[in-house]
């Protein structure tokens, strides 16, 4: 480790100067520290920064900037080869608290303490790069996302590998006649191009195509992940898209809506195949029928099916509505539905065929019987009506993700690495279905999707990627869509959530450019989002390890393997930064150069901790930096006002704290400890997806640590907080002061 | 009954809806209705309507014919036009609704002879076709005593302190209803009307 030589900036600007005294603040670097200090009213300004370039051309390697947010002026402070470590003196301290207060100045002087601190215990992290790395972007799946994937990514300049397991390309596109509106104005049925996007896809000299093939085997991480094919074949690749698509529900078991009791009731993609020959009859006699009824919601958002809407199939059926109607101009079609749902545009799509005289019913089928009788519950009319002289039924049935491959038999999985898988295909994920369920559904069977892994991940986390129930795979939805939980892996199209032709090709294009990032993150050893640009890396002290395996089991993105000795192994660019190995290790020997278990703890101890006859209590506060931290950083931007008692951590995620931090901190006197970090759950707003779940569960077991240290439970509290609660966070810290003032102070005060 | 319209036989037979897509002023737009309820939540007096504008034209749709023709939603109707206005799709609400009362009208349904909004419309009636111009105090008895002396004077003495309240402030002339000075040129104009609307209307406004 090189010497640090470390200088601190004051800034008296934004208000910061007027509120708090800088010699105060100067005086405990120079004097606790004896480090150098000097105050600047602008330290942003041109005038500020040559003063730090002068300082670092004398020989300043390392810096802490007390002035605002560290997530203000973050490209101003930023320096080639220097460390800087910021104290947030602006928004957080004289923002947000009176001016010229004792406990405003006690503030300020404990950030200070913190930040100087940290740089101690800090030094910048140098690249890992080790190996070779591929830039080859394989594309898993040759329908038309994963051709528009692998289209968009050569077009870039990458080489791509489309891997396809039939013998021939375009996949469930290639059985449309038509496909839905994509361009304006939206009105009518667009022609299918995707023999088009086939032909360019086969001519492009930077796409290799391997047909009838499927991945065996994947191994390695992003920027080499090393394939085994079931050809026998072998290849590095740098990242992977997953496009493998979807495969229409099963209408066998939708006896209740006719099928399979009457030939005449067919499924929407079996009417799609009689729409592309051109040839418009139903199946038992060959007749053109002249009154067609489609049933929306067949088989999906019910209890007993699909639970969730496919969100494509109103639209499917519109299109083959008007369809049906240019072919044969007398044919009266009717569209049962239970909501209609057209997003978007595709309202205007609904226009057209309620134009063309399409009648649309809204309620709910009870029986199809085997001469076409309907039931119908109208929603509209409130009774049971019943429909006579239906001539053929298309049932607008759902889709299922193709996230494992079904044509084959599902690897031997031991009963450990089952266990873990188990745990995170969510089965509980609450999901409401409208107007069909008051209550959400929860399924009950705990077991994989049938089939084969796609990718077949050798990873100690096991071969899948980590799925919701009905196996779509697990992201964090809104904010990084086209994410797994497994680095360098994206998913697009209907593989990821139901979705027509226009959006599966916005999706591949968006996949394939995280799959380009990966590939470029990985060649500079930086992390993925939501840390990207990182440069840290977890660092496993071998020497007190116990192999417990926390680390290789809480890894949300799988990064950590075990070596045949059983020792923990980090595989550098899966890892994405979030410290949750950190926090689950219970000897505290992982470690980032920039982030420690060590490190915190002496943070948490360089706070003043004033004796109980001055009550004023000390609050330790752990922030989530993703979401917590910028929204207490809008409470000070508000002007809005928190007790001047708390002290703020940023941490990585909830993830990473260690339970040894608590317990530290109360046993240095703080009075309570509060963790604010993303919701987690089902629902979760975690940006490493398990991080805030894993610090719920540890947190569930800190009253059996309170307890041996005779504190009261009540001293530690979890709080939720969104990037949107700032107007919120106020209270919420208020009602723990209030509850800490209730429970008295910290007996180990002053000890 | 000597039905104009086709009466449908079973639900969502589409004769009578196709129907009034053909006849009504303003019946093509009904295709359009998205039943998202918008006239039925804007209308002043949808509460008192058995059915509402968007039911009677689901029920127009699924066949209903009768229920449609002597629903008093028909009757109801003050001509605000919010539903008009408000309309997404672009649905002449409230002209539907006059249309289809006229229909009923004409076929003989019985809300059409008891609705009080039709009697006051005969007196009303009455009175532009006689003066040209509709004389209130006129226009108030015709109606009051449409269905008999008895009933007649019994609205009147109801109505009696509104009638005096207008006589304090002088709003209830004495004298001669006053009439149209060109009344010739009015029922040329009316007869003109009356075989216009005979003619069936081809679709569309």
């Amino acid at each position: 480790m090189s010497t640090s030589n470390t200088c601190v900036y004051l800034c008296s600007g934004c208000g910061i100067g007027n509120a708090v005294s800088m010699d105060g603040l100067k005086n405990v670097v120079e004097s606790e520290f004896k480090k150098s200090c000097t105050i600047h009213d602008y330290l942003c300004g041109d005038e500020g920064l040559g003063l730090i370039r002068s300082d670092i051309v004398k020989g300043i390697n390392q810096m802490v900037v007390a002035a605002c947010s560290p997530r203000a002026m973050a490209d101003r402070f930023r320096f080639n080869g220097v460390q800087v470590i910021r104290a947030n003196l602006r928004e957080q301290v004289v923002w947000s608290h009176p001016e010229n207060e004792e406990d405003t100045q006690m503030m300020a002087e404990d950030n200070v303490r913190m930040a100087v601190t940290e740089a101690g215990k800090s030094t910048a992290p140098e690249p890992q790069l080790e190996g070779d790395n591929s830039e080859v972007i394989m594309v898993v799946g040759g329908g038309h996302s994963g051709l528009t994937a692998a289209y968009e990514a050569a077009k870039t300049g990458y080489d791509v590998l489309l891997v396809e397991r039939a013998t021939h390309l375009g996949g469930m596109a290639r059985k449309w006649s038509k496909r839905m509106p994509t361009d304006p104005p939206y009105k009518n049925p667009q022609p299918n191009t995707v023999e088009n996007l086939i032909e360019s896809v086969s001519n492009d000299p930077r796409i290799t195509v391997k047909m009838g093939c499927t991945v065996a085997k994947t191994s390695g991480m992003p920027g080499r992940f090393i394939v085994d094919f079931s050809d026998g074949s072998s290849q590095t690749v740098g990242a992977v898209v997953v496009a493998t698509g979807w495969r229409p529900y099963d209408a066998g078991k939708l006896n209740h809506l006719g099928y399979g009791i009457s030939s005449d009731v067919v499924t929407n993609v079996e009417l799609e195949e009689m729409l592309t020959e051109g040839r418009i009859a139903r199946p038992s006699d060959g007749k053109i029928p002249e009154v067609v009824v489609f049933v929306q919601c067949a088989g999906s958002r019910d209890r007993d099916h699909l639970p969730y809407c496919s969100s494509v199939c109103c639209g499917v059926s519109i299109k083959q509505a008007l369809q049906l109607r240019e072919a044969h101009p007398d044919v009266m079609i009717y569209i049962i539905y239970e909501e209609l749902r057209t997003p978007g545009v595709a309202e205007e799509f609904y226009r057209t065929s309620q134009r063309a005289g399409v009648i649309f019913l809204k309620g709910k089928v009870q029986k199809i019987d085997s001469s076409l009788g309907i039931t119908v519950q109208d929603a509209f009319l409130q009774q049971e009506v019943p429909l006579k002289g239906v001539e053929m039924v298309v049932l607008a049935t759902g889709m299922v993700p193709n996230s494992t491959n079904i044509d084959k038999e599902a690897q031997f999985l031991d009963e450990e690495k089952l266990k873990l898988l188990n745990s995170d295909v969510n089965h509980y994920a609450p999901i409401k279905v409208a107007g069909a369920a008051a209550e959400p559904i929860t399924l009950s069977a705990e077991t994989l999707p049938a089939g084969e892994s796609i990718l077949n991940l050798q990873y100690r986390q096991g071969p899948h990627l980590p799925m919701l129930a009905h196996g779509f795979p697990d992201s964090h939805y809104i904010c990084f869509p086209y994410e797994t939980r497994r680095s360098g892996v994206y998913v697009a199209g209907p593989v990821r959530r139901p979705m027509d032709m226009g959006e599966a090709a916005e999706d591949a294009t968006g996949a394939a450019m995280k799959a380009i990032q990966a590939i470029r993150a990985a060649a500079r050893g930086i992390a993925l989002h939501p840390r990207a640009g990182d440069l840290s890396i977890p660092h496993i002290n071998l020497n007190p390890c116990t192999k417990c395996r926390r680390c290789t089991v809480e890894c949300p993105f799988g990064a950590i393997d075990e070596t045949e000795q059983g020792f923990p192994s980090v595989n550098a660019t899966r890892c994405r930064r979030c410290g949750t190995c950190m926090g689950a290790c219970p000897v505290r020997t992982i470690s980032f150069t920039n982030y420690t278990v060590d490190m915190i703890g002496s943070m948490i101890k360089a706070v003043h901790i004033p004796d109980e006859m001055e009550e004023k209590p000390r609050i330790l506060a752990l922030v989530c930096e993703n979401d917590a931290y910028p929204a207490l950083d809008m409470v000070g931007i508000a002007r809005l006002s928190f007790s001047a008692y708390v002290r703020i951590i940023p941490v990585r995620c909830l993830g990473s704290v260690n339970l040894l931090l608590v317990s530290d901190a109360l046993s240095v006197g703080y009075d309570g400890v509060i963790l604010m970090g993303c919701k987690p759950g089902d629902d979760y707003q975690c940006h490493f997806m398990k991080g805030s779940g894993i610090a719920q569960e540890r947190l569930s077991k800190v009253s059996e640590t309170l307890k041996s240290m005779a504190l009261e439970a009540e001293r530690v509290l979890m709080a939720e907080v969104s990037i949107a609660d700032s107007a919120a966070l106020p209270k919420v810290i208020q009602s723990f002061v209030k509850v800490l003032e209730s429970v008295g102070p910290n007996p180990f005060k002053g000890f | 009954m000597t039905y104009i319209s086709p009466l449908p036989t079973r639900k969502y037979d589409l004769s009578f809806a196709r129907w009034v897509h053909r006849h009504i002023d303003g019946g093509d737009r009904l295709a359009m209705c998205m039943q998202c309820g918008v006239c039925s939540g804007s209308c002043p007096l949808g509460t008192t309507m058995d059915n509402g504008p968007r039911k009677t034209f689901m029920m127009i749709r699924a066949g209903m014919k009768d229920e449609v023709l002597q629903s008093d939603t028909l009757w109801n109707c003050v001509s605000c036009y919010n539903c008009v206005v408000r309309c997404p799709r672009d649905v002449p609400v409230a002209y539907i609704l006059h249309e289809l009362a006229t229909v009923a009208v004409r076929e003989g349904y019985a809300q059409a002879r008891t609705a009080e909004t039709n009697k006051f419309v005969k007196g009303f009636t009455w009175s532009y076709k006689i003066f040209g111009r509709t004389d209130e105090r006129l226009v108030s008895l015709f109606y009051y005593f449409q269905d008999g002396f008895a009933s007649g004077l019994k609205k009147l003495l109801a109505f009696r302190h509104i009638a005096l309240g207008f006589l304090k402030v002088g709003r209830l002339p004495f004298g001669m209803p006053h009439s149209l000075r060109h009344r010739r040129e009015l029922r040329k104009i009316l007869t003109a009307a009356t075989k216009i609307e005979a003619q069936p209307a081809k679709g569309g406004r």
